[in-house]
């Protein structure tokens, strides 16, 4: 008797397997073979065959053979992604400064429901010594928004 | 004698104040990534990747090799004092270290494991002194045909090493397929950029290293919880009678992790698993392993230890990683504008030199550290998670825009680090990605001008018998541990 795949796992694979037939579809447009050689689609089209190959392999050993729960909760880590994608967002909107510090906050108070008073600090210490490190150090030209930070 | 020069003059670099902090700061971060929770030697080094951007490669890999053997001393403490492996490497030394540590003899499997780890670390670097130079002078014969097919040894061997050979097939063709995002560098045509200027490089290694290994690795990790208490250590100077016990497991340990480590299909975790089965054989009482028998932690460590110098052999003399960390520092070599392999002890002797010097210079350091501050050490064991993995990805979206300030870089590692997490979740292994990114070009040119060669005939692949071995040990690689797996499942079937 086989267990019954997880979903997410499914995913992942189905994941890969849409990545192959996109690689597939796209060396078409592309030279295959060029005198004695291969040309630019060549290899991408055998990677995408085989990428789809071994994840049609992989989702069914997933059926057909042993399959084990994923580890850990997806609430949380959903969470936290969702507030690297906000920081994200904010780069260009509120510069680097206002949000990271923000999801450093977010993740702090919120998330890990830290007291505010460390949360804060710790989110602020973090900022600046980022800041220091690839602004005034490295010099790196960090996004800035309205306060010029 | 002409190795022995060569390591002097590396010494001479290694000993600069510059490559002396260097080393130093590599060790103590490998220790403390070691020790920490849910981050290890790929994910730290990968964090650093943007840091090191336009510095000094020979400092930076100075640097990077320090943290990956210094993580090995890491994982120790974690494994004897909570009984949780900080690094797959050290999972056997958890086994008899945590026993002895509720024994009151924590402090004394840790002294052991230092002085072992020491004792192999430095008969590893010797080994990897005398081994790599003339396998890398050996393979300067190596044509297109040759390089493609060791290309194929690499990443077909990093798949084999995990839980599921077909996993790690996948992901490394996934990456040999990002590995064709971009301009095609033999004729100038984009592939796979969607009209989109910002992919005509290609996608950058530090953007998809830091996302799997940082952002994926932290997401995988932020639900951990508290950490078990951690015993105290009292005193880490292990007694003449530990020492007279532990002298041949040792011995045996550096001399099977090293030959382990040269391999490019196996690595540390295997060779202390081994050198653990070796010392259970040999004993002459078996029954006191599992109950903290010092042998099973002092074999294991000198093994793990001495694997890691010897997963070096094959990065530097051919280009091959042996594992998931040493892909990650070839990544690194490439990112620096140099090409590892065989050419890099001509080319770049001076760097392979003072890196190989570094070694000696780090395990030592490494042994002054442990003995007398692993119970410094054992404190950040108490340093919650959460306290941890914000400024961790902060620092990755960070180090990721800097690397070439594209926003466009840092959505990149959003999608790439929900796709780490996914690979983690479910045991997918990311280091084989990672390699089919770097080694995707250097493949894509050596089948190109191995094709030429031949006027279009494939077999000139397997009628030249370099090249035809690599391929017969890449396929090896491939079905022997199908094979093991299968014999393994009948079994249990068998006996269900």
């Amino acid at each position: 008797m086989h267990s019954r795949p997880a979903p997410g796992e499914v995913g992942l694979a189905s994941i890969f397997a849409i990545t192959g037939v996109v690689w597939i579809a796209g060396a078409a447009d592309l030279s295959l073979w060029g005198g004695f050689a291969p040309d630019s689609g060549f290899l991408p089209l055998v990677y995408g065959v085989l990428l789809l190959v071994l994840s049609g392999a992989a989702i069914a050993t997933l059926f057909w053979g042993d399959s084990a729960p994923g580890i850990g909760p997806v609430a949380k880590p959903l969470l936290v992604l969702a507030a690297v994608m906000a920081a994200v967002v904010g780069l260009n909107v509120a510069g680097f400064s206002i949000s990271i510090f923000l999801m450093l906050l977010f993740l702090y108070a919120v998330v890990e429901k830290l007291p505010p008073i460390r949360s804060l600090a710790a989110a602020l210490g973090t900022t600046a010594a980022l800041f220091l490190i690839f602004k005034t150090w490295l010099g790196v030209p960090l996004p800035t928004g309205p306060f010029g930070i | 004698m002409e190795p022995f020069v060569d390591l002097m003059q590396g010494f001479a670099s290694a000993l600069t104040p510059k490559h002396l902090l260097m080393c130093f700061s590599g060790v103590l971060l490998g220790q403390i990534v070691g020790v920490l929770p849910g981050i290890g030697p790929s994910a730290a080094i990968a964090l650093l990747l943007p840091l090191a951007y336009g510095a000094d490669p020979t400092a930076a890999i100075i640097m990077f090799a320090g943290i990956y053997y210094g993580a090995q001393y890491g994982g120790t403490l974690t494994s004897v004092l909570i009984s949780v492996p900080g690094e797959s490497t050290t999972v056997m030394t958890a086994i008899d270290g945590y026993q002895m540590a509720l024994q009151g003899r924590g402090g004394v499997a840790l002294g052991i494991a230092a002085i072992g780890s020491f004792v192999a670390g430095t008969l590893g670097t010797l080994g990897l002194m005398l081994l790599a130079p003339p396998l890398a002078h050996a393979a300067l014969a190596f044509g297109p045909p040759e390089y493609f097919a060791l290309v194929v040894l690499g990443l077909t061997a990093l798949a084999a090493v995990g839980s599921s050979v077909l996993k790690g097939l996948l992901t490394g063709v996934a990456g040999l397929l990002l590995g064709t995002v971009g301009v095609d560098p033999q004729n100038g045509h984009s592939r796979f950029d969607y009209g989109q200027i910002w992919l005509l490089d290609g996608i950058e290694f530090i953007v998809l290293t830091v996302a799997l290994f940082g952002v994926g690795e932290v997401l995988a990790s932020c639900t951990l919880g508290r950490l078990r208490p951690v015993v105290d250590i009292k005193s880490a100077l292990p007694s003449l009678a530990d020492l007279r016990a532990s002298r041949l497991p040792i011995l045996r340990g550096s001399i099977i992790g090293f030959l382990i480590g040269v391999l490019p299909a196996a690595g540390a975790t295997i060779a202390s698993f081994i050198s653990y089965i070796v010392e259970k054989r040999v004993a002459k009482d078996p029954s006191r392993f599992g109950r903290g028998a010092i042998e099973g932690v002092a074999g294991p460590e000198a093994s793990n230890n001495a694997a890691s110098a010897g997963a070096m052999v094959p990065m530097f003399a051919l280009g091959v990683p042996g594992s998931g960390t040493t892909a990650v520092m070839l990544g690194a070599l490439i990112m620096f504008g140099l090409r590892p392999g065989p050419e890099m002890f001509v080319q770049n002797s001076t760097l392979v030199w003072a890196v190989i010097a570094s070694m000696y210079i780090g395990n030592f350091l490494l042994l002054i550290m442990n003995l007398p501050l692993a119970g410094l050490f054992a404190r950040l064991l108490k340093v919650p998670y959460y306290w941890l993995y914000p400024p961790i990805l902060a620092l990755c979206v960070a180090g990721v825009y800097s690397q070439d300030n594209s926003i466009q870089d840092c959505w990149l590692l959003v999608g790439f680090g929900a796709l780490g997490w996914m690979m983690k979740r479910y045991d997918w292994p990311a280091a084989p990605m990672i390699l089919g990114l770097v080694l995707g070009p250097l493949f894509e040119e050596n089948l190109r001008r191995a094709m030429d060669m031949s006027h279009g005939s494939g077999l000139i692949f397997v009628s030249r018998p370099i090249s035809g071995v690599l391929l017969a040990a890449a396929l090896l690689a491939l079905t022997v541990p199908t094979l093991f797996a299968a014999l393994r499942q009948r079994r249990a079937l068998a006996g269900a």
